[in-house]
């Protein structure tokens, strides 16, 4: 037996002491009171028969000393807190790393996960060991918090809290270098750079998957108008599978097509979304028999254009007044910085070369602007300005692609910063200086600003004249996309399940039901836990608003049979039945302290019933 | 009546007179109790039976007629009634003084009404200590003006020493005397039995009258869980772990020992009477008497 509180020697000088005090206080009984009695003969006669007659009467003492040595030892050997379990068991220090990548959801025949038995099989490896062992649980996700290796109990608790990570990237963990036995509990889909001294125990067997690995939702460059959904499936399964896909969306009816897919063979769709009204397109792939069901959903936002007023204020600029005409969605209304006045009503203002001394009523794109009060000022002139790199995931450089970019001279305008004051607009209010993103460009010398408060803006540092930007093909696209970005019709963004940081601080969260989502404030961000594909929508506490389209979509997860691993024997539900989480305790203290606990009621019991004295 | 003492005082002497009134209300007249044996004698008044005559005897009974029918003598004897003593043994053991309420008090007082009823009666009654022996004794006395001796000797005794009934009674009774009633007061905690006491007064053919005293706290004793038990008369003492089971017991076998003085007393026609020490003894008396083996 071994004892995980104290030493053996400590225990057997506890039980010793115990035994010798437990006697002791039995020699040690007060004397008893004396009473006369006028005559003794009948407490002699009686006294006689019942010492002949009770065997009872006659071990009386030495029960009594008994029960007293059992609830003291047992107490006793509580402290030391033994533990059966320990017994013919080596004494083992183990390390179980489990995969919970994607692919482990993956139902198996028996109606369990892969993951299902991957708990279980790593709890059977856990008991294995010697409870004076030490245990460490880890995981490919990076869940399992990063410990030293602890008690059974501490890896059943940590190994209990895992859960399947759908998105994130999945890789065998680091190790600390040490004699611990190293078990990997994985399907080897995802994860399969265990080091050679682990132990590799497979929970794979191949599925029927059918699945979506692409999904956007996108307007065509050369017809900005019309958009449409790109999906991609893919049948991971070792069979061909009839498939049937489903666009839904926010009005009714939707789109249906069915075709056939070859054992391990994609496919993609483009799908004309003209029939659909603005909002949350779902996209649904099913067949028969689909044993992983998280790449079957997936989701984006179809962002209908509508008309936009555009007001151009400019001495005459023949790039931006024909890029802007072609708009197919644009009412363009010319006027020179003279005829402009700050109740000039548009949707979207373009000020080239140009600045109103108060900020306009809307979104604007200001084309090298002249120092105004509302806005940052110039702090020199920069020729040739070499073009040191842009942001080609922010919404207005879409498509735009700036490697052959010449400016002849720019701006270097001073950086915004959170928290500094900005000149008095006209209308006397104390404004905060918005705080911008450099696009292109950086902080020391920004050629495109964009900000979103008090109104979006993007201030483009340099003249079109100073520039070849007009001449390239992405400039158009850039009008396109900035217009857009300005009257907040961006689709959504487009991430995997799992922690998903937002550029908006302190924002609500609701998925398509309605549903808040917990989230955490990181800095100007706001992070939330997507553990499921999904539509959400994210609302900053200016109103601003953004969509996250969270999708599964990726080829390698939905190709759940591309295992290196040998199909084990998985499977009886009643291994899976014998769950993580930590049982009653192995270590005996518990039930020693119990059996102490009823031996002092039951003496409690019999010596107010006078059975035992 | 004032030479009474302390265990004889006033209420005691007013409940005697009392008893004394519902004695003669019970049996009016003269009472002569059931013990009195009748003695065949020549004078008298009720005719008994005939006899030879013998030489030398009074002529006056010889029966003439029957001389002159028969030419024999023959004598007419005649009954007459003859008064038997009263033995009234009171147990002087140390057992009997044990208590708040002695047993030994109470014995005395019942031996004092009796006693007194008795002399009221013109009985000859004798008081009589014991314990292993005769402790002390008041020769047999008759007439109401013995009252005091009787009370003072009472009250002059002192419990001491063990109790056996057997060398107590073997001792009074080898000295001739008379048949009569004997009234034993005590707790009958003989440790040699108290049969062979009552056996002994089987010898002696005498007329039994048991008065079993004992007190509250010897039929159900209230003790602590562990108790040092030391006997008043022997001195030896005995450790017990006193349960409730124990405590049953003991009054099971208090009870049993109880019933068997009662039955060997109904086995051989004596009078039992069962008391404890928190009765008034003047209802323990009029017990006695309807029991009618005393007042008759």
């Amino acid at each position: 037996m071994i004892f995980l509180g104290v030493s053996a020697g400590m225990v057997g000088l506890l039980l010793g002491g115990t035994v010798a005090t437990v006697v002791f206080l039995y020699w040690l009984k007060p004397p008893p009171q004396r009473v006369v009695v006028p005559s003794t003969m009948l407490w002699n006669r009686l006294l006689k028969e019942k010492k002949r007659n009770t065997l009872l009467d006659r071990l009386r003492w030495l029960i009594s000393l008994m029960i007293a040595l059992t609830i003291g030892l047992s107490v006793a050997a509580g402290i030391g807190r033994p533990e059966l379990s320990a017994f013919g068991r080596d004494v083992r220090d183990i390390t179980v790393v489990i995969d919970n990548s994607a692919t482990m959801a993956t139902r198996t025949a028996d109606g369990f996960t892969r993951w299902e038995h991957a708990v279980a099989r790593a709890g059977e490896i856990l008991r294995q060991g010697s409870a004076s062992g030490h245990f460490l649980i880890l995981d490919t996700s990076g869940q399992a918090p990063p410990t030293e290796p602890g008690d059974r109990r501490s890896a059943l608790e940590v190994l209990a809290g895992l859960t399947v990570s759908l998105g994130g990237e999945s890789t065998f963990p680091d190790l600390l270098e040490g004699e611990s036995e190293i078990f990997f509990v994985s399907d080897g889909v995802m994860v399969d750079e265990a080091p050679p001294e682990a132990t590799l125990i497979s929970v794979f067997e191949p599925a029927h998957n059918v699945g979506i690995t692409a999904f956007n939702v996108e307007a065509l460059p050369s017809d900005p108008a019309r958009y449409y959904a790109f999906v991609q499936m893919k049948n991971a399964s070792l069979v061909a599978k009839q498939i049937t896909l489903r666009l839904s969306g926010s009005n009714e009816g939707g789109l249906r097509d069915t075709l056939t897919l070859p054992a391990g063979e994609t496919r993609a769709r483009a799908i004309d979304l003209s029939g659909f009204e603005r909002g949350p397109v779902r996209a649904v792939v099913t067949t028969d028999s689909d044993a992983f069901v998280a790449d079957d959903y997936a989701y984006d936002f179809l962002p209908i254009r509508r008309q936009t007023r555009v007001a151009l204020v400019t001495r005459g600029n023949v790039y931006l007044e024909n890029v802007l005409a072609q708009e197919p969605r644009v009412f363009l209304d010319v006027m020179s910085p003279a005829d402009y006045s700050a109740q000039v009503s548009a949707d979207v203002f373009v000020f080239d070369r140009f600045a109103p001394p108060e900020a306009p009523r809307g979104p604007a794109l200001l084309f090298l602007p002249s120092d105004v009060e509302w806005l940052t000022r110039t702090l020199a002139v920069v020729e040739a300005p070499e073009v040191p790199g842009w942001n080609s995931d922010h919404p207005v450089l879409r498509f735009v692609a700036l490697e052959d970019l010449r400016i002849d001279r720019a701006a270097r305008v001073a950086m915004p910063t959170a928290g500094e004051s900005s000149p008095q607009s006209s209308a006397g209010e104390a404004r905060r200086e918005p705080v911008a993103e450099v696009v292109v460009g950086d902080r020391s010398l920004p050629l495109v600003l964009v900000s979103e408060e008090p109104e979006r803006m993007v201030r483009v540092s340099f003249a079109l004249e100073d520039s070849n930007f007009p001449l390239h093909p992405g400039f158009p696209i850039f009008l396109s996309n900035t217009l857009g970005w300005l009257m907040d019709e961006q689709g959504a963004l487009a991430r995997s399940p799992g922690r998903i940081e937002v550029p908006l601080p302190m924002a609500a969260v609701t998925d398509l039901e309605g549903s808040h989502i917990v989230t955490w404030p990181l800095s100007d961000r706001t992070v939330f836990q997507a553990e499921q594909p999904g539509l959400y929508t994210v609302v900053a506490e200016d109103g601003r608003r953004l969509r996250v389209a969270v999708n599964l979509a990726s080829t390698e997860r939905t190709s759940v049979n591309d295992s290196g691993l040998a199909s084990d024997e998985i499977g009886a539900a009643s291994t899976v039945s014998a769950r993580a989480e930590p049982g009653p305790s192995e270590e005996l203290w518990v039930f020693l302290l119990v059996l102490a606990l009823l031996l002092l009621v039951a003496e409690w019991v019999t010596y107010h019933r006078r059975l035992t004295v | 009546m004032s030479e009474q003492g302390t265990l004889f005082d006033d209420d005691f002497l007013k409940k005697l007179e009392y008893l004394n009134l519902v004695a003669n209300h019970m049996m009016p007249g003269h009472l002569h109790g059931e013990h009195r044996a009748k003695r065949t004698t020549s004078s008298g008044i009720e005719f008994a039976d005939y006899q030879q005559y013998v030489s030398g005897e009074d002529t006056k009974n010889v029966d003439w007629r029957t001389y002159l029918r028969t030419d024999k003598l023959i004598v007419r004897l005649f009954e007459e009634e003859a008064d038997l003593p009263i033995y009234i043994f009171f147990d002087a053991s140390a057992s009997m003084a044990h208590g708040a309420s002695t047993k030994f008090d109470y014995a005395r007082k019942i031996a004092a009404a009796l006693c007194y009823v008795g002399l009221l009666n013109q009985d000859r009654v004798n008081l009589i200590g014991f314990a292993d022996g005769i402790s002390q004794e008041l020769s047999a006395r008759r007439g109401k003006h013995q009252v005091w001796h009787a009370f003072r000797f009472l009250e002059s005794v002192e419990s001491a020493g063990i109790t056996a009934m057997e060398k107590a009674f073997k001792g009074f009774f080898s000295a001739r005397r008379r048949r009569g009633l004997v009234v034993v007061v005590s707790d009958f905690m003989d440790e040699a039995g108290f049969t062979k006491g009552f056996d002994m007064l089987r010898y002696f053919r005498q007329d039994l009258f048991a008065v079993h005293i004992h007190s509250p706290e010897e039929v159900r004793p209230e003790l602590p869980d562990e108790v040092l038990l030391e006997d008043a008369e022997l001195g030896t003492s005995r450790r017990v772990r006193v349960t409730p089971a124990l405590l049953d017991a003991y009054a099971e076998q208090f009870e049993e020992h109880c019933e068997e003085v009662e039955g060997y007393c109904r086995k051989n026609g004596w009078g039992y009477v069962r008391t404890t020490t928190d009765v008034p003894f003047e209802d323990l008396i009029l017990q006695v008497f309807r029991q009618g083996r005393f007042l008759r």
